[in-house]
């Protein structure tokens, strides 16, 4: 218990009520002193700030951000494969599992190939999304992820808030040992991958691998590696 | 670090800055009384003209002005914030919250203005002009340099220097009452009403013992002149210390500054503003009517540094190597120092006002009520009645002096005599937390 309130009458120096006030001043200008003339610990983490000296604790929110929780369901993204076209082969699991049907998926069959779907529309409505993460586990192909560790950004329309395949499809690519594009040449042509992976939007500031739902999976890395490789992404 | 180092730059800048200012303005007075001179008036009406506009409109509003950025950053600091930084200069620049200042403005002058239906007309609109005007016009008698000779004239950095100076103090003090419950009563408001009363029971109450701290001053300096007043204290009494007020007048000082505290009409005297129960005398206003109550109130705080200043912290002494600098420097570089002098104590005066401000939770009626007249009358009387005694033992002023150190030490051993906290006995309640006027006479 940090503040034990004693309610005891006040004692002969007390009553003179000037010489509390001025002890409390005494304090007040402590505090004055130590805040107005050194600088803040920009410490996102507050309780890992260094309060010896400036004791704010403020957060300048919209400039400086406090990590997450491990596990926190930020905004969905799909995840792309190494070529940049969606994880995602359209199995309308996620959709189905959706509690809020904010999800719609356009199937289209991929040419060429008699059993592969792509999502040719994919539009989660994020206003209507409760934000509970059932697509992100319901989901065989880990195409549908929630670690982008963002807020769906305010919009002035309501439109906006309506998330198709363009805005959804970015970050780091993922890809496993037994993925079967991987032993089969992607479909795609070069400059149609290269053309991919830039339209791409980057992946969002505060990814890190706290949010990552796959053990062993670096969201970090892949950035970084992606980074090297030349390609978008902050 | 680099922070730390900043901010003494940054005072330092302000300092030399204000140097440069009065420098300016000493001139400007100089220029006014050599073109009174010029048309055959005595030369003190050219300076006090040009004093007028450069110490009041410029001088005093601008501290009023920035006091409300202050009144963001500062509180801001003694809360463990940061204040107001969201506008940046450039996209980039807070620059210390200052644009707020402008902002505020803006919005002060463009808002709606509202009149309640039941109003009295002309009052309604007389109000905010007859609470600002007369705290406004109590800076005239502020001497806020000396009096030197700049380009060929004498001149004072004062507007007017009338020899019933404190006695103008508290002629205006008292009617600026006036404008704060013609506010409330002319909005037609019950509200309103409530806090038009509040604040002139709280501010009747608190002229007396405004007047009665001064008295031990008067007879100290055996004047009401402040510009006599702010000369006097520069003489030596102890040594090498000067005769400054608050050296001689401890308990006088306490019970000025708190008695014009009240008369502020701020935390933690603001019971005819009380937010949460009545919202205050000034409820029906709105627009700029609200923003000249508004500044009023900011006014009414620098006023009160600046007279505090003037009568109990040596007025415009530098107090320190201030032989030295008469000696050495060009006088009117002197005097624009001494002024500087001043105005730095103000600025440290009004900060320690928001200090107390942010620091003081709102007090009950009674407590007010009883705070005046059960601690600070009896203390001012007890003031009074010392100092009439030693100045006729003593008329140089030593054993004043010697009276001011022993109750000086006296509030430093009481303030640090903490006492420890004894065992708790139960939900006690002690209600009335000051009023103890026996103890009042041994402080
Ligand atoms: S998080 Fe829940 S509500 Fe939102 S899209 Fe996924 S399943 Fe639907
Ligand atoms: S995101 Fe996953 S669950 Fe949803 S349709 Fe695509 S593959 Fe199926």
């Amino acid at each position: 218990m940090p503040y034990q309130i004693d309610n005891r009458p006040a004692d002969a120096r007390e009553s003179l009520y000037f010489p509390e006030i001025f002890r409390a001043i005494g304090l007040v200008v402590t505090t004055f002193w130590r805040n107005a003339f050194f600088s803040r610990d920009p410490n996102t983490d507050i309780l890992e700030r260094d309060r010896t000296r400036n004791r704010v604790t403020t957060l300048q929110y919209p400039e400086e951000k406090q990590p997450y929780p491990a596990g926190y369901r930020g905004l969905h993204r799909l995840v792309p494969r190494p070529d940049g076209s969606p994880r995602c082969v359209a199995c309308y699991m996620c959709a189905t599992a959706c509690p809020a049907q904010c999800i719609f998926i356009e199937a289209a069959e991929v040419e060429g190939d008699p059993i592969e779907k792509y999502p040719k529309q994919f539009v989660i409505d994020e206003l209507r999304c409760v934000v509970c993460g059932f697509c992100v586990e319901a989901c065989p192909k880990d195409a549908i992820r929630m670690d982008t560790g963002e807020h769906p950004p305010p919009t002035y329309e309501r439109e906006g808030q309506i998330y198709d395949i363009r805005r959804l499809l970015r970050g780091a690519p993922v890809s496993y040992e037994k993925d079967p594009w991987l032993v089969r040449p992607s479909k795609l042509t070069d400059a149609a991958q290269k053309a991919n992976r830039a339209a791409a939007r980057p992946y969002g500031t505060a990814g890190s691998d706290e949010y990552s739902q796959t053990p062993g999976f670096s969201v970090r890395e892949l950035t970084a590696e992606a980074r090297a490789r030349g390609e978008g992404g902050k | 670090m680099k922070r730390f180092v900043g901010m003494w730059l940054v005072i330092g800048a302000v300092l030399v800055g204000l140097v440069g200012l009065f420098y300016a303005f000493y001139a400007l007075a100089a220029l006014g009384a050599k073109g009174a001179v010029a048309l055959g008036f005595p030369g003190f009406y050219g300076s006090a003209i040009v004093n007028a506009v450069t110490l009041m409109a410029v001088t005093l509003m601008t501290v009023a002005a920035l006091l409300t950025v202050a009144e963001r950053k500062w509180s801001a600091a003694m809360q463990d914030r940061i204040g107001a930084n969201r506008i940046l200069v450039g996209g980039k620049f807070a620059l210390g919250g200052v644009p707020y200042l402008l902002a505020d403005a803006l919005k002060m002058l463009t808002k709606e203005a509202i009149y309640p239906v039941a109003r009295s007309r002309f009052l309604f609109e007389a109000a905010p002009v007859l609470a600002f005007a007369p705290t406004f016009a109590l800076f005239a008698v502020v001497p806020v340099g000396p009096e030197v000779r700049a380009l060929g004239q004498t001149v004072g950095m004062w507007v007017a220097n009338p020899d019933a100076g404190l006695l103008w103090v508290f002629a205006l003090a008292g009617i600026s009452v006036y404008g704060t419950t013609l506010a409330g009563w002319a909005s037609n408001s019950r509200v309103g009403m409530l806090g038009a009363v509040r604040a002139s029971a709280q501010m009747i109450s608190y002229e007396v013992s405004l007047g009665m701290s001064l008295v031990g001053v008067m007879i100290a300096y055996r004047t009401v002149s402040l510009q006599q007043m702010a000369i006097a204290q520069g003489a030596d009494v102890l040594g090498p210390i000067p005769a400054l007020g608050l050296l001689l007048q401890p308990l006088g000082f306490l019970v000025f500054f708190t008695s014009s505290f009240a008369e502020t009409k701020r935390a933690p005297f603001d019971l005819p503003e009380g937010e949460s129960e009545i919202v205050g005398y000034f409820l029906e206003y709105s627009g700029m009517k609200f923003g000249l109550l508004f500044l009023a109130e900011f006014v009414e705080v620098v006023i009160l540094a600046a007279v505090t200043t003037a009568v109990f912290l040596g007025g415009w002494h530098p107090i320190f190597f201030e032989g030295w600098l008469k000696a050495n420097l060009d006088p009117m570089l002197f005097g624009a120092v001494c002024a500087a002098a001043f105005l730095g104590k103000l600025i440290l005066l009004t900060w320690i006002q928001l200090v107390i401000r942010w620091l003081l939770p709102r007090f009950r009626y009674d407590q007010i009520q009883g705070l005046c007249w059960k601690l600070l009358l009896p203390g001012a009387i007890l003031n009074v009645f010392v100092t009439g005694a030693a100045v006729l033992v003593d008329p140089s002023l030593q054993v004043l002096a010697w009276i001011g150190v022993a109750e000086i030490i006296a509030i430093f051993g009481i303030t640090l005599a903490v006492s420890k906290p004894k065992a708790a006995h139960g939900g006690h309640d002690h209600g009335d937390a000051h009023g103890h006027a026996a103890h009042a006479a041994g402080h």
